[in-house]
């Protein structure tokens, strides 16, 4: 699925450096700071890193919409500038805004055409994003009308309406609720499953270990730690088990149990149930994306 | 790699949201009231009973409302309709899909160009039908002011109707091209209306740049007699309410005229919009 290091990557950044002159007197900011980065084909990549660390500035300079001050970037080996390097690209921005005058499928279809989709095809295809997003109800309301979860649900609908090979998702789930948000991983391990590229920015730290393949962290626009989410997060040499509570006696007979084995009980603890967990159970939606099969 | 040409169907898709938004946005009901009051203060207008001079005093007021209104319009629509986009973010997204930038520029002004043929379009029926009905009743009023009969030509009004709206084009085309680079939407807008004022004027300046003093005021004067247009040449009202018919050449001459200065502005928006950070 994943191409080798000798195939094309889906994105490659070489020695990428980004300012902008701030203030009157032009003073420069540096938000990139030689960046070099490589995601390869059929990766669930996660870009993470504090507020302003320049992850979304990285992201426009592969869009093509801020031009480089220095360095290279590629999509698909298309120099990241260029109209073609975005024929196969899908981008949801952070904090996305829409058309307020158009309804969410008007919306998803203007983009379609704008993609050269044409024909009898749209209307169906984008009933289908609509449907991987969990808006169909909302669908034919105006878009100024939405609630800030809806317009990133509009977003990503709009991000996938042409079936791109590579998808760039700007914090996704900044205001989309645990059960959106569910869906929104549900939706992303299911575009990977399909052998797509996705390059994914957000701060729920928890959703990103659940669906990376590989992480770069940047500080002050600056790499400072890369590689494969497992390697990074795995603590190889521990296990832990849940089991319903045991008496002391219990307990003390476990230790030996234990013991006899050459191991120790190093720690005791009453696991509390996740409050996400909770919700997801109360609420008690099914996600979206896993009821409707996804892409 | 596959070649992305550019396309006609993209920025057609892009100007039709933007008239979209221009009839959503209420544009257009503004544009009514404008035309209902354009006929309320036609008909205070009873009193004075002038026979064939004012039917010509009648058409002045319509089309000096279309050229006044219309470049307000224009204008503010430019600054609103483009940007907007780019102050809201949707240009983010537009942009980074497979679109060329100067599909967005022509799509956005083709937009604002259809915003201002639809003003141009009512208010011109409106007022024809204005004349008309007054011709009408100065006709068996004073049978003998008109020893002719009807004096107006609806291809006259026509014609007057879109000579204003190439004029409002041109003015879309400089607005364009200030917005392009233009951080505040204020500045687009007072920009726009000093590019308007200026164009008025313009013909001071030809005449200054001809009898000019000094060989600097002479320069300066043509400068600005190049760079502007003359919007003096876009009034075609005297002759149409005057019963004189409309010269076509004039008509042609000024179109090849308005469509140079939309071409040049238009290809400097592009430009100057091409590597802007969005
Ligand atoms: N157009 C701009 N002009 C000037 N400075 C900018 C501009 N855009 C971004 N910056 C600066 O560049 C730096 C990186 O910003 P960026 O938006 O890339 O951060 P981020 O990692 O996406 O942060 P967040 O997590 O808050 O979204 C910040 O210091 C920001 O102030
Ligand atoms: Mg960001």
């Amino acid at each position: 699925m994943s191409a080798g290091p000798s195939g094309t990557p889906a994105i490659e950044l070489r020695g990428l450096v980004k300012d902008f002159a701030v203030g009157l007197r032009g003073v420069k900011l540096r938000a990139v700071d030689h960046l070099s980065l490589r995601v390869e084909p059929g990766q669930v990549y996660g870009l993470l890193g504090p507020n302003g660390s320049g992850k979304s500035t990285t992201i426009k300079i592969i869009l093509g919409l801020l031009e480089p001050t220095a360095g290279e970037c590629a999509v698909f080996g298309v120099p990241g500038g260029r109209v073609e390097a975005r024929l196969a690209v899908g981008y949801l921005p952070e904090s996305p805004y829409f058309y307020r005058h158009l309804t969410g499928r008007e919306l998803v279809q203007f983009y379609a055409r704008i993609c050269g989709l044409s024909g009898a095809r749209v209307p169906a295809r984008v009933a289908e994003v609509i449907g991987w997003v969990g808006l169909t109800e909302a669908a034919d309301r105006r878009i100024g009308t939405y609630s800030k979860g809806m317009l990133q649900r509009i977003g990503l609908a709009q991000a996938l309406v042409h079936d791109p090979r590579l998808v760039i998702l700007d914090e996704p789930t900044a205001g989309v609720d645990p059960v959106g948000a569910a869906a929104i991983s549900a939706l992303i391990l299911n575009l990977k499953a399909q052998g797509k590229t996705v390059l994914i920015t957000s701060h729920l730290l928890a959703q990103i270990e659940d669906i990376c393949d590989r992480v770069a962290i940047l500080d002050r626009g600056q790499l400072i730690l890369e590689g494969a989410v497992r390697e990074l997060v795995g603590v190889a040499d521990r296990q832990a088990l849940v089991v319903e509570p045991l008496s002391p006696v219990q307990l003390g007979e476990l230790r030996v149990w234990l013991a006899a084995r050459g191991r120790t009980l190093e720690a005791v603890e009453t696991p509390r149930a996740r409050l996400d967990r909770i919700f997801l159970d109360h609420v008690g939606r099914t996600a979206p994306a896993k009821r409707e099969g996804g892409p | 790699m596959t070649r992305v040409p550019f396309s006609f169907t993209r920025a057609r898709l892009i100007g039709q949201n933007t008239l979209l938004e221009a009839s959503r946005q209420k544009l257009f009901s503004f544009l009514l009231l404008l035309a209902l009051s354009l006929v309320a203060g036609a008909q205070g207008f009873r009193d004075f009973n002038f026979g064939a001079p004012e039917l010509k005093f009648l058409a002045d007021l319509g089309y000096g409302a279309m050229a006044f209104f219309g470049a307000a319009l224009t204008v503010a629509a430019t600054a609103q309709l483009f940007f907007s986009e780019i102050e809201n973010r949707t240009a983010l997204t537009l942009l980074a899909k497979p679109v060329w930038r100067a599909e967005f520029i022509l799509g956005k002004y083709l937009g604002i160009a259809a915003v201002a043929a639809v003003f141009c379009v009512l208010l011109t029926g409106l007022l024809a039908a204005v004349l008309w009905a007054r011709e009408g009743s100065l006709l068996t009023e004073f049978p003998e002011a008109f020893p002719h009969g009807r004096t107006l030509h609806f291809a006259d009004l026509v014609a007057a109707g879109y000579v204003q709206w190439l004029k409002l084009a041109v003015l879309a085309a400089f607005t364009l091209l200030v917005a392009s680079f233009s951080q505040t939407q204020l500045y687009t807008v007072v920009t726009g209306f000093f590019v308007l004022v200026i164009c008025h004027l313009q013909y001071l300046a030809q005449d200054a740049s001809a009898r000019g003093d000094s060989v600097f005021a002479r320069a300066v004067a043509g400068a600005i007699g190049l760079l502007f247009p003359n919007f003096q040449l876009f009034n075609l009202a005297e002759n149409v309410g005057a019963g004189v018919a409309v010269p076509w050449d004039r008509v042609a001459h000024v179109s090849v005229y308005a469509l140079g200065y939309v071409v040049a502005a238009g290809a400097l928006a592009v430009y100057s919009f091409r590597k802007r950070e969005i």
